[in-house]
C-alpha cells in the first residue's frame, strides 16, 4: 500500500498549503471583529470597527477614489483598447510583430519601474511646462496604459474565435461602416467587452504600486489609504476595511465558480 | 501568429504606399499606440537618460551625463566605498532565486495533485488557490505582518526554538520577506505546472514501470521532462516580478532586508537622488527583458517548434 501512502502525503500537503494560503487573511478576519486594540489577543466579539469606518471621511473620499479611477480608465481603455483589438484583427495577415511588441510592454514592465517611470515624466512635465502635474488625471492616464493590452488582447481573441466569413456577409448586409459597427460588431463583442471593462476596473481598484507613485497628495486610493494606515501604526480599523475587501474577492469568486458551471453545463 | 492569409483587401497587402488599407491599420490602432508610446515608452527612455545624468544639489537630475550613478550602485559614494548598494542588489538576486526555488517544491506536488483529483473537483481546487492573490498585495502583507508580529503564536514559537530574542517578532526580517514572496507567487507556479501535469501522457510512465523502472527512474525520465514546459513558464512568472517587487520588502523587509524596488522607490521620494533611482530601474528593466529573451530562447529548445506561453 505504498502508494496509498504516498496520495494521502499528498492530500496532507494540500490541506497544509490551503491553511498557509488563507491564514494571513483569515487573522485580518477574526481581529477585525476584536473588541480590543490589539492584534495580539482577542478581548470578544464586536462590530466598533466597522461603525467607525463609516464615520473616517478620508476612508470614504479613497473609496471614491477608487471608484472614479476605476471607472474612468476603464472607459478610456474600452475603447481604445477596442480598437487596437479590431485593427490587429483586420490586419493579422500583416506583419505586425512591432505592435505586439509594444502591446506587451506594459504587462512585462515591472510594477515599480513603470510607476517611478511616469512620476517623473509627469513631475518634470509639470515643472517645465506646468501641465500633468500628479493628480487624478495623472493615475488615470498611467492606469489606462496598463489596461490597453488587456481589452485589445480580448477583443482580438474574440475576433479570432469568429467565422471570417461572416465579416464579408456583415459587409453585403449593411452598407455603411458605421452601420456594420452597430448591427454586427458591437453585438457580437458586448460578451467581450463586458469582460474587458470588468478584468480593467478590477485591475484598477487592485493597483497599488502604479497608483502610489502618480498619486497626488489628495488623491488616495484605498490600497494608498490601508498602505498609509498601516505605515502610521497599526489600527484595527485597517482590519475591518480589509476584511470588506476579502469579501468582495470571496464574492467574486463565488460568482466565477456559478459562471464557470454555467458555461460548462452550455457547451 | 498572424500568418493566414484571410485578408480582406488581399490586393492591397503587399503595397508600401499609403494604401486604404494601411490608413484603415493607422486610425484603428494609432489612439492606443500613441497612448502606450506617450505615457509608458517616453518616460521610460527618459527614466533612462536620467541614469546618465549627474545628481543636483536638491535631487534632480542635470547634465553633465556621467556615469556616476552607476558607481553610487556599486558603493562608491562621497564617504568611499560601502557594499549597501551592492548588498541590496545582491540581495534581490538572492530573494528571488530562493523563492523561486521554494516556489517550484511546494507547487510541484500541489499541482501534481490537483492533476490527480476528481474533475469535478479540480477547478474548485485551482480557485482556492488562486483566490488568496485576488485580495490586494497590501493587504496580504499586512496580514502576515498580523502573524509574524511579536506575541503571535508563530513569534513565540520562533522565540521559544532560540530563533528570535525574547519579545521580538518574525517580521521585519528576510525571512518574513522570503515567506511574503512564496505565498505571493505560488499560484502562479501552480496553475502552468497544473496544465502541464493535465496533459501528461501517462503511456510513457506506464512504459518506464513495465520496463521495471524504480519510480525514481520513472519519474526523472517519463514524467519530469514533460513538466519542463510549465516550469519554465512558472518561472518566468515568479522570478521577474518578484525581482522587481516593493511592497513586500517594505512591510515585512525594513531596512536591512531591502530589495531594489526599495532601493529605486527611495531615490525618489526620501532620498532624492534620481540617477541614482534611474540607474536601479535600468538594471531592473536589463534583468526583466534579459530574463524573458533568456527564458524564451530555453523554451524554444525545449519544446522544439512549441512556443512556451510567455
Amino acid at each position: 500500500m505504498k502508494r496509498g501512502a504516498f496520495q494521502r502525503g499528498l492530500s496532507l500537503f494540500w490541506w497544509l498549503m490551503l491553511a498557509f494560503l488563507y491564514l494571513p487573511l483569515a487573522v485580518i478576519v477574526f481581529y477585525s471583529f476584536n473588541s480590543a486594540n490589539s492584534a495580539a489577543y482577542f478581548a470578544g466579539f464586536s462590530l466598533r470597527w466597522y461603525e467607525r469606518l463609516l464615520n473616517n471621511d478620508q476612508l470614504l473620499d479613497a473609496l471614491s477614489n477608487s471608484l472614479t479611477l476605476g471607472i474612468a480608465s476603464s472607459i478610456i481603455a474600452l475603447i481604445v483598447g477596442t480598437l487596437i483589438g479590431y485593427g490587429m484583427y483586420r490586419h493579422r495577415s500583416r506583419k505586425l510583430g512591432w505592435l505586439i511588441v509594444l502591446i506587451y510592454l506594459p504587462i512585462v514592465m515591472p510594477d515599480i519601474v513603470f510607476g517611478i517611470s511616469d512620476m517623473a515624466f509627469f513631475i518634470t512635465l509639470d515643472r517645465e511646462f506646468g501641465i500633468l502635474g500628479p493628480s487624478l488625471m495623472t493615475m488615470i492616464i498611467a492606469h489606462v496604459t496598463f489596461q490597453i493590452p488587456f481589452v485589445a488582447l480580448i477583443v482580438y481573441s474574440r475576433f479570432v474565435g469568429l467565422d471570417p466569413t461572416l465579416f464579408e456577409a456583415a459587409k453585403d448586409l449593411y452598407a455603411s461602416p458605421f452601420q456594420r459597427a452597430r448591427h454586427f460588431l458591437l453585438p457580437t463583442l458586448k460578451p467581450s467587452l463586458i469582460a474587458a471593462f470588468f478584468l480593467s476596473f478590477t485591475l484598477s481598484i487592485d493597483d497599488f504600486v502604479i497608483s502610489f507613485f502618480t498619486a497626488g497628495p489628495e488623491n488616495a486610493t484605498l490600497p494608498i489609504y490601508i498602505w498609509g494606515a498601516i505605515r502610521r501604526g497599526v489600527s484595527p480599523e485597517i482590519n475591518a476595511i480589509a476584511t470588506l475587501m476579502i469579501g468582495a474577492v470571496v464574492i467574486a469568486a463565488v460568482f466565477s465558480l456559478l459562471f464557470n458551471r454555467r458555461g460548462h453545463a452550455g457547451s | 501568429m498572424n500568418h493566414t492569409s484571410e485578408s480582406p483587401y488581399p490586393l492591397a497587402r503587399h503595397s508600401h504606399s499609403m494604401s486604404p488599407d494601411t490608413r484603415h491599420l493607422l486610425w484603428s490602432v494609432a489612439p492606443g499606440v500613441a497612448w502606450i508610446v506617450i505615457f509608458l515608452v517616453l518616460p521610460s527612455l527618459y527614466l533612462i537618460g536620467v541614469a546618465f545624468m549627474t545628481n543636483g544639489p536638491y535631487g534632480q537630475p542635470q547634465m553633465p551625463l556621467s556615469l556616476d550613478a552607476f558607481r553610487q550602485l556599486a558603493g562608491f559614494g562621497f564617504l568611499g566605498w560601502s557594499p549597501g548598494n551592492l548588498y541590496t542588489l545582491l540581495r534581490s538576486l538572492w530573494q528571488t532565486l530562493v523563492a523561486t526555488g521554494l516556489v517550484i517544491l511546494v507547487a510541484y506536488p500541489l499541482a501534481y495533485y490537483i492533476s490527480t483529483c476528481r474533475d469535478k473537483l479540480r477547478p474548485i481546487m485551482l480557485l482556492a488557490v488562486v483566490v488568496p492573490s485576488w485580495t490586494n498585495q497590501v493587504i496580504r502583507a499586512f496580514g502576515w505582518m498580523n502573524l509574524l508580529s511579536p506575541g503571535t503564536p508563530l513569534a513565540d514559537a520562533a522565540q521559544a526554538l532560540g530563533l528570535i530574542g525574547p519579545n521580538m517578532g518574525l517580521y521585519p526580517s528576510n525571512f518574513a520577506v522570503t515567506l511574503g514572496l512564496i505565498y505571493n507567487f505560488l499560484p502562479f507556479m501552480v496553475l502552468p505546472l497544473y496544465a502541464a501535469f493535465e496533459k501528461l501522457d501517462m503511456a510513457l510512465v506506464e512504459a518506464a514501470r513495465d520496463l521495471y523502472a524504480s519510480p525514481v527512474r520513472a519519474f526523472w525520465h517519463a514524467v519530469f521532462p514533460q513538466t519542463l514546459s510549465g516550469l519554465l513558464a512558472g518561472t518566468v512568472l515568479v522570478s521577474i516580478p518578484a525581482f522587481g517587487m516593493y511592497v513586500i520588502p517594505e512591510l515585512l523587509g525594513g531596512g536591512k532586508a531591502m530589495m531594489l524596488g526599495n532601493l529605486v522607490a527611495n531615490q525618489f521620494s526620501g532620498g532624492s537622488n534620481w540617477p541614482l533611482g534611474a540607474a536601479g530601474a535600468l538594471i531592473m528593466l536589463v534583468a526583466t527583458f534579459g530574463g524573458l529573451y533568456a527564458m524564451r530562447k530555453v523554451g524554444k529548445r525545449l519544446g522544439g517548434g512549441e512556443e512556451v506561453v510567455i
